[in-house]
């Protein structure tokens, strides 16, 4: 079944927004070995569900049911 | 005063009774020829609606020749060929190109013969023809539409980016439609393709397509409109250069992308358009990103989060090197072995894991991370014995075990220093000091 709906579309954005932030946070102030360990395994798991999401969401293409050649004259 | 009034009187009764004469006259024709007569009006009338039943939809090809434009409102011009012409009118705001004496032109328009008895062709369309015409109206159009702003590059936007709806204008029986869907869905999912199916060629395209930017910008629902339309011959990219399309594509509220023809094919949709494509699959190309590249970046991304973690560990260790005592370096090291041990141990943990549910295609570059970082600690592992085995020779209760003292303090004659052994600690003085010849 094609995942097509909007949502999966800006979940998929928000996740590699997310993605992103995470990734920053290893090269930020931030950065702690205490903390690595932890925030490495969130950005593998989120990027292998990216990953899921790109090689598997499909396109819906709908052709619009409407006769164009048929209106009001131009 | 009197006398004039009394004239018109007479002329308005004579008129009557002509009006009467002429009917009566007509009826009695008819009756005695069994035959339909006609007022001139009326033969006219009936002329029109013949010629308007046979000849709907007529199509005629051929050269333009006194082009004119009255008052800015009336365009007039005879078409010919080698043997024959007939008068040709329109409105002027129908013209949607530009015409000039000699072109070559496809007419499609209704016969009608006017009031005054002169038969003329009411044109509907009007198009160039042929490459000559069609470039010199090409060049006229362009100039015109230029010089009122619509190619401007500041009235251009910038395509939206996450796109979720697309509008599509083609007719979907067109190659470029099927390559611009083939190279979408190889590119990027989760889109939804709305598409409108028009004509891409011929006389009616460009309202049909002009429809279908309307119908859009109503719905107002996709977030950019991509028209396309594969290669053609010249005639049959001309639809691009009419004048109201290019308007209409100038006007849309919502940002569009044109993909029509090849490189080389640029038309004056192409120009009014805020982002021009060179063919339909570079459409595609230009509205989404390609996920095999955004894959790979992904795994870049991670990839060297790997990496910034052993450099850390390493910094660590370098930097408890340099500061600590040597006394120290034991419980540092002992510390780093146990928090890598943890660390493996955790590692272990996540493969396992990993192991149970992840496709084979996404933990590919993971598992490659993990043995990397396997890699890592088992290095660091033999690095640890090896420092330990050096701070086992060099430690110094080692040394005083077998029988060897350390005397600290200066080492001059008359000084008292103090002699380290493995079971005592020592004050003496010295009496005398002599240079050690050595063997070396």
């Amino acid at each position: 079944m094609p995942k097509n709906e909007k949502n999966s579309k800006k979940k998929l954005s928000e996740k590699m927004s997310e993605l992103e932030k995470m990734v920053d946070w290893f090269y930020s102030d931030e950065f702690s070995l205490d903390d690595a360990e932890e925030k490495y395994r969130k950005a593998m798991e989120l990027s292998a569900e990216i990953e899921n999401d790109l090689d598997n969401l499909e396109n819906k293409i709908e052709v619009i049911n409407r006769d164009f050649s048929d209106g009001a004259s131009i | 005063m009197r006398k004039a009034s009394r004239r018109e009187d007479r002329a308005m009764l004579d008129n009557s009774q002509s009006a009467i004469d002429l009917v009566e006259a007509q009826e009695k024709i008819a009756e005695a020829l069994k035959v339909p007569v006609y007022t001139v009006s009326d033969f006219l009338a009936v002329c029109n609606q013949t010629l308007e039943y046979s000849f709907s939809t007529t199509v005629i090809v051929g050269e333009v020749a006194s082009f004119k434009v009255n008052q800015g409102r009336w365009v007039f011009f005879d078409l010919k060929d080698e043997e024959s012409t007939v008068s040709c009118f329109l409105p002027a705001w129908e013209l949607r190109t530009s015409l000039e004496d000699g072109m070559k032109v496809v007419v499609k328009g209704v016969p009608k013969v006017t009031k005054w008895g002169k038969f003329s062709l009411t044109v509907k369309q009007v198009r160039p023809m042929g490459e000559g015409s069609l470039k010199k109206a090409l060049e006229m159009l362009r100039r015109k539409l230029a010089a009122e702003g619509l190619f401007d590059p500041a009235r251009k936007r910038e395509l939206p980016r996450d796109l979720s709806r697309i509008g599509v204008i083609s007719s979907t029986q067109a190659a470029g439609y099927a390559d611009f869907c083939k190279i979408l869905n190889a590119r990027w999912g989760g889109l939804t393709v709305l598409t409108a199916h028009t004509q891409v060629q011929g006389l009616d395209a460009p309202d049909q397509i002009i429809r279908a930017l309307r119908y859009f910008n109503e719905r107002s629902d996709v977030e950019v409109i991509a028209i396309i339309r594969g290669g053609g011959s010249a005639d049959d990219l001309a639809v691009f250069n009419d004048e109201k399309l290019v308007r209409e594509i100038a006007a849309s509220k919502i940002p569009v992308i044109t993909g029509i023809g090849h490189e080389v094919d640029e038309s004056l949709a192409d120009l009014a358009a805020d982002v021009r494509a060179s063919t339909p699959s570079n459409v595609a190309e230009m509205l989404t990103p390609d996920k095999k590249a955004e894959i790979k970046r992904i795994e870049r991304m991670v990839s060297g989060l790997s990496l910034r973690i052993s450099n850390e560990i390493e910094a660590c260790r370098e930097q408890a090197k340099l500061k600590l005592p040597d006394a120290k370096i034991m419980q540092v090291i002992a510390d780093m072995r146990e928090s890598i041990f943890e660390w493996r141990q955790r590692m272990n943990n996540r493969m396992s894991d990993e192991s149970r549910g992840m496709r084979t295609a996404t933990t590919s570059s993971r598992s490659r991370l993990v043995d990397f970082m396997r890699r890592e600690m088992e290095r660091r592992q033999k690095d640890l014995l090896a420092q330990k085995k050096i701070l086992a020779v060099v430690n110094p209760d080692d040394t005083l075990k077998k029988g060897y003292a350390i005397v600290s303090g200066d080492l001059s004659e008359g000084n008292v220093v103090k002699i380290t052994t493995f079971r005592k600690t020592l004050e003496a003085q010295i009496k005398k000091v002599k240079e050690r010849r050595q063997n070396a």
